[in-house]
């Protein structure tokens, strides 16, 4: 059931209720509070995955924990992340005190979560992340286990893979592109916004693709809230490059798009561009982001048996198709696999269940490994590439890479322009 | 006997000083209920609010000290406190001192910064000191990105050490902080120290004229502030655990600004007051799923309104009901009175 | 890389000058620090994005109705919010400062914090001595070029502009000579929240219009204005113009360094203030009633 009001209402709710309906409501709720920036596009899809999941289950009556089946009772937590840090903290702990929560889903923003992570650990409480992904949140359960051991990452896979996963998508990536213009020295121009997350992918950057047979003509990093990259763009054009490699988070990301297509560049942006993921990236580039490309989580692809039930019935429900902090739903289903796999919800044996099993999420099979991070992977998580072509985000990786490849993957398309 | 003698000077202290005026006892009481809440209650979260709420009180309070009372009103009064913080954190990480050696350095820091910036707007005025004073802490935050491997960037300090786990520990650290920082900032304000900043604030060239080494006082006001706002920031990041750029925010400077002319500028009280009274509020109201998206827009119509309404701030308003200022002493006297205290002269 | 930083840098300059300007205006006639001046620019764009995406007026339309909505929203403003509190220097600031976060919430109520956009005016790029620039970065040239040009008249030419011009000398002596004072402040207000609406909507299919789009312009402006000297036009100008260009020089000359462009300016700004105290082309007021 999904509850969003004041407690005293909540527990006037929960007596009537009880008068009126016996046995059944009587059965204490599993509170989950989903803590993320619900004013924000990704705190929606927070939410949004989480309720998708929590309807379905309680649907069935709730979770089996042992003898009874017990429904879940979602808590929407707002941390104002995005604005403030000790507000988020702030939250973390109203939600575990005052709302009693017994798992916490959510975070996004990674400066607020490594926060977040500390006061959740305080309380020895279970908390999924769906949405950060710095390295530092891993490396904290491996050096101090019995303190950290209480957090796992859910969604995405930590930045160093995901830096993985770049290098490889751009492989395939530059390989058609020698073949289609023939000639062997592709030139690439990095342009990565001036953030910490990003720049160890741009030092990797710098030193890979040289080894990949590509040459770096330029790094540039505009700010993550530059309004403007036509001076950086010019410059660019005028190294003639092939593949511009984006590390984006920031409103930068759409601008980059904007302005690419104004330009009518023949370079083909690449790498990760969060903006671009979103449903609403077309109209916020007033349609000029065509060729634009980047790492996402989910498309229309059978990743799993999961993945297709899943983004169908989002689609349906919501009108969009989930962005990656939607994997809220996997979290809970993750939850629910556990606890009805070691009968409690105790937190201690659902780590330990946790850190043993295989799951078959919506975004692949997910095993965390040593840092309690999804281990990435053919078999594993992969991830996906998207490109947008005429308004639509369609997915062209993996497409035979190392023997995976989804069904639904798309062709890659090159800016056909002068 | 001296306990004797102590006890009953404090007691005549409280007759003669302090029960004769009701704002000075709702003072008073207010110490006195902070340092006993726990005592009620043991609610971690509560306690996390007024931790919070005390530490900006104490932020607020130093700024009332520099701009209300010596008139140099700092538009970016951020950059102690995130200054002192990201010190006292980096010495704590590298160097491995306790917080209660880190947060002293941290504020004395912050207190040379301070010199350094009362230096640098000695022949600022007005509108002018108040945008270099906005301009400087932006500067500092775009130094510390430019050195993620020093400041962490955008990620900030992490693994800053807790002064104690207590939460109630924690508590009265802040609070008497802030009761300690306040009451000295007052006492300085009530002295030959604080008369001069306040003729500093009206007519500089007079204060000049008549002697005074006005550059001195200034740079003076500009260090004692950032020392006070300088603790408060170390505090802060050693109860949050990681100090990033949000510390040297322009909206925490704003923060500073609103809360002392909201409450009542050259007070001290008023800022503190306007604090404890706007923060747990706009807590409170994150908790109603309906309110969290207009709590900033509640915050700004409730600063609005009291501009328009009470122009000096709510403190002097309340105060101005409840007391009466003698015709002919200048003292404060309680409104129901019918004769000054002081002077005897009838109260109109 | 010498004409990309010429060309861009001038229309960078251009905008900043748009606002400068109007804030400048402002500050020499009543003394007010408007600090809603950049929020008002931002409801100009988010206006225009209404209008004319997503309700399909015709482009014209919605610029002119939105610039007309703006000015009067920024005269409410004036007579309800600022003049009530002018006398205190501070106060003023407190207000425009919380005015501009009620705008910026109720734009994130309305439009929630996505980033929008809107489509150009005109498309398509035009390549001007090796430079790549899109062709509605040029109108947005020719916008601000005619703008300032018409400010320019108005304040020479008529005896609005007379009346300005003589009250942000001396109010006092200008009420005196049997001016009225509030009329001139108000018509003031009115140029230059145009002024700020004009930059918004003609910067609003450049970049990307979110609700926290007020910051940097303001404290880019405040920069302009305060170096070339609070209440000089001519001052606002020449500052728009150094500041646009050391931003711009940035981004080119330090690629990887380019998100200090800010911060270079700012400190430009300090330097400046520390020799000359009352900026570039200020009057050094001596205390003022």
């Amino acid at each position: 059931m999904v509850a969003r009001v004041s407690p005293i209402l909540r527990s006037w709710l929960a007596i009537a209720l009880a008068l009126i309906g016996g046995t059944a409501v009587a059965a204490d709720p599993i509170r989950i509070a989903i803590i993320g920036p619900m004013g924000f596009i990704q705190g929606e899809n927070q939410w949004r995955g989480a309720q998708l999941a929590s309807d379905q289950i309680n649907g069935k009556g709730g979770i089996q924990v042992g003898k009874e089946k017990r429904p879940i009772e979602l808590i929407q937590v707002e941390s104002n992340e995005m604005l403030s840090v000790s507000d988020a903290t702030n939250a973390m702990e109203r939600a575990i005190t005052r709302n009693k929560a017994d798992f916490v889903i959510g975070g996004f923003r990674s400066e607020a979560v490594l926060a977040m992570q500390d006061v959740a650990m305080d309380y020895e409480k279970i908390f999924l992340g769906v949405g950060a992904a710095h390295g530092e949140l891993g490396t904290r359960v491996k050096d101090d286990y019995d303190r950290y051991k209480y957090w796992f990452r859910v969604a995405p896979t930590k930045s160093a893979d995901l830096g993985k996963q770049i290098f490889a998508v751009l492989g395939t990536i530059a390989q058609e592109l020698r073949s289609k213009l023939g000639h062997d020295k592709v030139r690439v121009a990095i342009l990565a916004e001036r953030a910490v997350w990003a720049d160890p992918i741009v030092q990797a950057a710098q030193q890979n693709l040289p080894k990949l047979g590509m040459e770096v003509v330029g790094t540039w990093r505009p700010s993550a809230v530059a309004t403007d990259v036509t001076a950086e763009l010019s410059a660019i054009n005028r190294a003639n490059t092939d593949i511009i490699f984006t590390a984006l988070s920031g409103p930068v990301g759409i601008v980059l798009g904007r302005q690419v297509g104004e330009m009518k560049l023949t370079a083909v942006p690449f790498g990760i561009n969060v903006e671009a993921q979103k449903e609403g990236f077309w109209q916020a580039t007033a349609g000029q982001a065509n060729y634009i490309s980047t790492l996402d989580t989910y498309a229309p692809v059978a990743i799993t048996e999961e993945t297709l039930p899943f983004i169908e019935a989002f689609e349906k429900r919501f009108g969009e198709a989930p962005a990656y902090t939607a994997a809220t739903y996997d979290a809970i289903m993750l939850l629910r696999e556990s606890i009805e796999a070691t009968g409690t919800i105790d937190a201690d044996e659902l780590v330990a269940h946790m850190e043993k099993t295989t799951f078959r999420s919506a975004a692949g099979n997910l095993k965390f490994d040593e840092f309690h991070d999804p281990t990435w992977g053919p078999g594993f998580v992969t991830g996906l590439a998207v490109q947008w072509q005429d308004g639509k985000k369609v997915p062209f990786w993996p497409n035979g890479w190392q023997g995976v490849s989804y069904e639904g993957m798309q062709a890659f398309r090159f800016p056909e322009r002068k | 006997m001296t306990v004797m003698r102590f006890v009953r000077r404090g007691l005549t202290f409280l007759r003669t000083e302090v029960f004769v005026l009701p704002s000075r006892i709702i003072v008073l009481l207010f110490a006195l209920g902070l340092l006993a809440l726990p005592l009620f209650t043991d609610d971690p979260y509560i306690l996390r609010i007024l931790i919070m709420t005390s530490l900006l009180a104490t932020f607020a309070a130093s700024w009332d000290f520099l701009a209300g009372y010596s008139g140099q009103v700092n538009f970016g009064h951020a950059l102690f406190f995130g200054a002192a913080a990201y010190a006292s954190a980096l010495i704590n990480v590298h160097a491995g001192l306790t917080p209660l050696v880190t947060i002293p350095l941290g504020a004395l820091l912050a207190g040379a910064l301070g010199a350094l910036v009362g230096l640098l707007c000695l022949r600022l005025r007005g509108a002018y000191l108040s945008l270099t004073t906005l301009a400087l802490p932006i500067i500092l935050v775009s130094l510390f990105f430019a050195m993620p491997e020093l400041t962490g960037g955008e990620l900030g300090i992490r693994r800053v050490q807790r002064i104690t786990n207590d939460r109630v520990i924690n508590y009265y650290i802040a609070v008497v902080l802030m009761l300690a920082v306040c009451g000295i900032l007052w006492k300085i304000g009530e002295s030959k120290f604080g008369l001069i900043l306040h003729a500093l604030r009206e007519d500089q060239v007079a204060l000049r004229a008549a002697g005074i080494n006005t550059t001195r006082y200034k740079i003076l006001a500009f260090t004692i502030s950032a020392v006070a706002a300088g603790l408060a920031g170390a505090v802060y990041g050693h109860f949050l655990r990681s100090v990033g750029p949000a510390t040297l925010d322009v909206q925490l400077s704003f923060q500073a600004v609103i809360f002392g002319v909201v409450g009542g500028m050259v007070s001290i009280v008023g800022p503190v007051a306007a604090v404890f009274v706007l923060y747990p509020l706009t807590e409170y109201l994150a908790d109603f799923e309906v309110f969290s998206a207009f709590r900033l827009l509640i915050f700004a119509v409730i600063v609005l309104l009291v501009l328009l309404f009470m122009p000096r701030g709510f403190v002097p308003w309340i105060r101005d009901r409840m007391e009466t200022v003698c015709q002919r002493c200048k003292n404060r006297n309680t409104a129901t009175r019918s004769s000054c205290r002081v002077c005897g002269t009838a109260l109109r | 890389m010498l004409q990309d930083i010429l060309i861009t840098g001038l229309i960078n300059s251009g905008v900043y000058a748009l606002l400068a300007v109007g804030f400048s205006l402002i500050f020499g006639v009543a003394r007010i620090v408007n600090i809603t001046h950049t929020a008002f620019y931002m409801v100009a764009a988010y206006l225009v994005y209404v209008l004319g995406h997503l309700w399909g007026w015709p482009a014209w339309l919605a610029i002119v109705a939105a610039v007309i909505a703006v000015t009067i929203l920024g005269l409410l403003s004036y007579r309800l919010v600022i003049e009530p509190v002018r006398e205190h220097e501070t106060a003023v600031l407190i207000s425009t400062i919380a005015l501009a976060a009620i705008f910026q919430e109720l734009m994130i109520i309305g439009f929630g914090g996505h980033y929008l956009s809107i489509p150009s005016l005109i498309d398509g790029y035009s390549q001007l001595a090796g430079v790549r620039m899109t062709n509605q970065q040029l109108l947005t040239l020719v916008i601000v070029a005619v703008t300032l040009v018409g400010v320019w008249l108005l304040l020479a030419k008529t005896r609005l502009g007379l009346a300005i011009r003589a009250t942000a000398e001396d109010r006092e002596v200008a009420n005196l000579m049997g001016m009225n004072v509030r009329h001139v402040a108000l018509w003031t207000m009115g140029i230059s929240v145009g002024l700020a609406a004009i930059a918004g909507v003609v910067v609003a299919p450049l970049f990307v219009v979110d609700p926290l789009m007020w910051l940097d312009p303001l404290i880019t402006v405040l920069a302009i204005v305060v170096l070339g000297g609070l209440g000089s036009l001519k001052g606002s100008v020449i500052g728009a113009l150094i500041i646009g260009y050391v931003e711009t020089s940035t981004v080119f000359l330090l690629p990887a360094g380019s998100f200090l462009k800010s911060a270079v300016a700012l400190s430009i700004m300090v330097l400046v203030l520390v020799v000359r105290p009352e900026g570039l082309f200020g009057i050094a007021f001596e205390e003022e009633r």
